[in-house]
C-alpha cells in the first residue's frame, strides 16, 4: 500500500497532527513556566523578608569600575577585568565571562571578548576554558 | 594442500563480496572525513572504523559477528538494541548543557518545538513510501537531528532499521554545514539576517536553574512518560550540573561516562551496518527520507520564526529557527555564522544555543508520543 491511502490505512494523518500538537503545547507551557520562574521566585524571596525583622546590609559596597565603553586600547583596562574575574578562578567558560561583564554593566560584553581574543589578552587553557594571559 | 586451501577458503578474501567493499569504502570515507576534514570527528571515527570492521566477511556460526549471539560484538550491541547508550548519552549531555540562555529567553524555546515538525511530515512521508508504521515513526525521528534518539527510538520500534537510521542520522549532523544554510538563505531576507537579537541585562539565578531540571522532567515526563528514559537522564545530569554539590559526578557524566558510552554507541552502530543487511532498497528510502526530514525541520523552524515576527514588537531573526533541531552544537553554529556572514558584528551564538537545547527537548518529547503511539 502506497500514498494517500497508507496514510489514511495506518491513522497517518492522525499520529502526526496529534504529535505535532503535544509537542507544541508542550514546549509552550515550559516556556510560559520559565519565563514566569524568575517573577515566582522574586515575590517568594520578598515574601520571606518581609518576614524577617531586621535584614543584615553591607554599610559599604565596593564596586569594580565598570569596563570601557570603547574597545581601543583595552590593555589599559585589563587588570580591571582580571579583578572582576579573581572569584571565577585561574581558568573560566566564556559563558561566565559573558556573565561576569553583564553584572559589571559592560555595554558590548560580546565585543569586549571577542577584542580581548583577537589582542592576545586572554588565551585558550584548553576544554573550552580561557586564562588571561600572563 | 588441502589444509591450506581449507584455510585460504575461511579468509575474509575468499569469503568477501561486493556489498561488503562498499561498505568498507563508506566507512573508509567516513575516517577520512573525521580526521582530515574533521566533520563531527567524536561520532564519525568510532562509527567509521565500526563500519570497517563490520564488514569484514568471517566463517558464519564462529561467534564472531554482531547479530550472532554469544559474540563480544554482540553483547556490546546489546547497549544499542535495549537503549541503554542513548540514556547514558542523554546523562552526560545533560551535565554538559547549560540552560541559563534558554532561561533568559523562554519564547526562544517555542522554535525547538517548531523545528521539529519535519519529523511528523517524515511520518506521513514514509507512510506514503509504503514503510509500515513503525518503521516510519523510526525513520521520522531522524529529523529530530539527534543520533542517541534516533537510535533509541529505532531499537525500540524497528530494531532492524538500527544500523541506516543511526549511520542517516550522523551522517546529516555531519553535513549540517552544507544543508542547513542553502534552506536558511532560501528561506529568509537579507534583511531578516540582519537582524540583531538584544543582549539582555538579567542574569538568571541559582534557584532558576536548580528548579527548571525538576520542572522539565516532571511536565515533559508526564506529558510524554516515555521519553523518561531520555528525558529522565538528561535533567538529571542537569541537575547534578547547576547543585554544585555533586561536581565530581557532574564532571565525570560529562567527560567519561559520556565518552565510554559514545565510543561503544559508535563503534556498534558502525559495525552493524553489514553489506548483506545493510545494503538493501530500505536503507536507500531511509537515506533519501532522512534529507528530507532534517530539511523539513531546518525550513519549519526558519519559517516559525517568521511567523512569529508577524505577531511580535521585537523582531526575531528567522535564522534561529534553525538551530530548532537538536544537533548541538553544529547547528547553533551554523546560524551563528550565516548570522556573522552578513553583519559580522551580529552574534547570534547564545540565542541559537537556547533554540538548539529546547530542540533536545523536543525531539526527545517527540520520540516518546510516536512510541506511545506504535504500542
Amino acid at each position: 500500500m502506497y500514498g494517500l491511502e497508507a496514510i489514511n490505512a495506518h491513522n497517518g494523518w492522525a499520529m502526526a497532527l496529534t504529535g505535532a500538537i503535544i509537542v507544541m503545547t508542550g514546549l509552550t507551557v515550559l516556556s510560559t513556566i520559565i519565563s514566569q520562574l524568575h517573577r515566582i521566585i522574586d515575590l517568594l524571596e520578598k515574601r520571606g523578608n518581609k518576614k524577617t525583622l531586621a535584614i543584615d546590609e553591607p554599610a559599604f559596597v565596593t564596586r569594580i569600575q565598570p569596563p570601557p565603553a570603547t574597545l581601543s586600547d583595552l590593555s589599559t583596562h585589563v587588570e580591571r577585568f582580571h579583578l572582576m574575574t579573581t572569584d571565577a578562578g585561574d581558568s573560566f567558560d566564556l559563558i561566565t565571562l559573558h556573565q561576569i561583564f553583564i553584572q559589571n554593566d559592560d555595554p558590548h560584553p560580546h565585543l569586549t571578548i571577542r577584542s580581548l581574543r583577537e589582542q592576545g589578552f586572554l588565551v585558550s587553557a584548553g576544554e573550552g576554558r580561557f586564562t588571561w594571559k600572563r | 594442500m588441502e589444509l591450506f586451501l581449507q584455510f585460504l577458503s575461511n579468509t575474509g578474501f575468499f569469503l568477501t563480496d561486493y556489498r561488503y567493499l562498499i561498505m568498507m569504502a563508506v566507512g573508509c570515507t567516513f575516517v577520512y572525513l573525521a580526521i582530515a576534514k574533521e566533520y563531527e570527528p567524536l561520532l564519525l571515527l568510532p562509527i567509521g572504523f565500526g563500519v570497517i570492521v563490520g564488514n569484514i566477511p568471517f566463517f558464519k556460526g564462529f561467534g564472531l559477528g554482531i547479530y550472532e549471539s554469544n559474540s563480544v560484538l554482540h553483547y556490546l550491541y546489546f547497549g544499542v538494541t535495549s537503549g541503554l547508550y542513548p540514556s547514558i548519552v542523554f546523562l552526560g549531555l545533560g551535565a554538559m548543557t547549560d540552560f541559563s540562555s534558554l532561561l533568559i529567553r523562554p519564547k526562544l524555546m517555542l522554535l525547538g518545538a517548531a523545528a521539529q515538525m519535519g519529523i511528523y511530515f517524515t511520518l506521513l512521508s514514509a507512510l506514503a513510501l509504503g514503510f509500515m508504521p513503525k518503521e516510519a515513526g523510526s525513520i521520522a525521528i531522524i529529523g529530530g537531528a539527534d543520533g542517541p534518539t534516533s537510535i533509541f527510538l529505532t531499537a525500540k520500534l524497528a530494531p532492524h532499521l538500527i544500523g541506516p537510521v543511526a549511520i542517516a542520522a550522523y551522517s546529516y549532523m555531519a553535513l549540517i554545514p552544507i544543508i542547513q544554510p542553502p534552506i536558511m538563505r532560501l528561506l529568509t531576507t537579507k534583511q531578516e539576517r540582519l537582524i540583531k537579537m538584544p543582549d539582555t541585562d538579567r542574569t538568571v539565578s541559582r534557584k532558576e536553574l536548580l528548579l527548571f531540571p525538576v520542572i522539565g522532567v516532571v511536565l515533559c515526563c508526564y506529558l510524554a512518560p516515555a521519553s523518561i528514559p531520555l528525558l529522565g537522564p538528561f535533567f538529571f545530569g542537569n541537575l547534578m550540573k547547576v547543585s554544585g554539590v555533586v561536581d565530581r559526578l557532574a564532571k565525570t557524566a560529562a567527560s567519561s561516562i559520556i565518552d565510554t558510552a559514545t565510543i561503544f554507541l559508535g563503534f556498534t552502530v558502525g559495525a552493524s551496518t553489514q553489506g548483506d543487511v545493510f545494503l538493501t532498497p530500505k536503507s536507500v528510502g531511509i537515506f533519501f527520507l532522512g534529507a528530507v526530514a532534517f530539511s523539513i525541520a531546518t525550513a519549519s523552524g526558519v519559517l516559525f520564526a517568521k511567523l512569529m515576527n508577524l505577531f511580535m514588537k521585537n523582531k526575531i531573526n528567522p535564522l534561529l529557527g534553525a538551530a530548532g533541531v537538536s544537533a548541538v552544537p553544529g547547528s547553533a553554529r551554523e546560524v551563528h555564522l550565516q548570522g556573522q556572514k552578513e553583519d559580522p558584528s551580529n552574534y547570534l551564538l547564545m540565542h541559537a544555543m537556547a533554540c538548539n537545547s529546547s530542540g533536545v527537548i523536543g525531539s526527545a518529547i517527540c520520540a516518546g508520543i510516536l512510541w506511545s503511539f506504535m504500542v
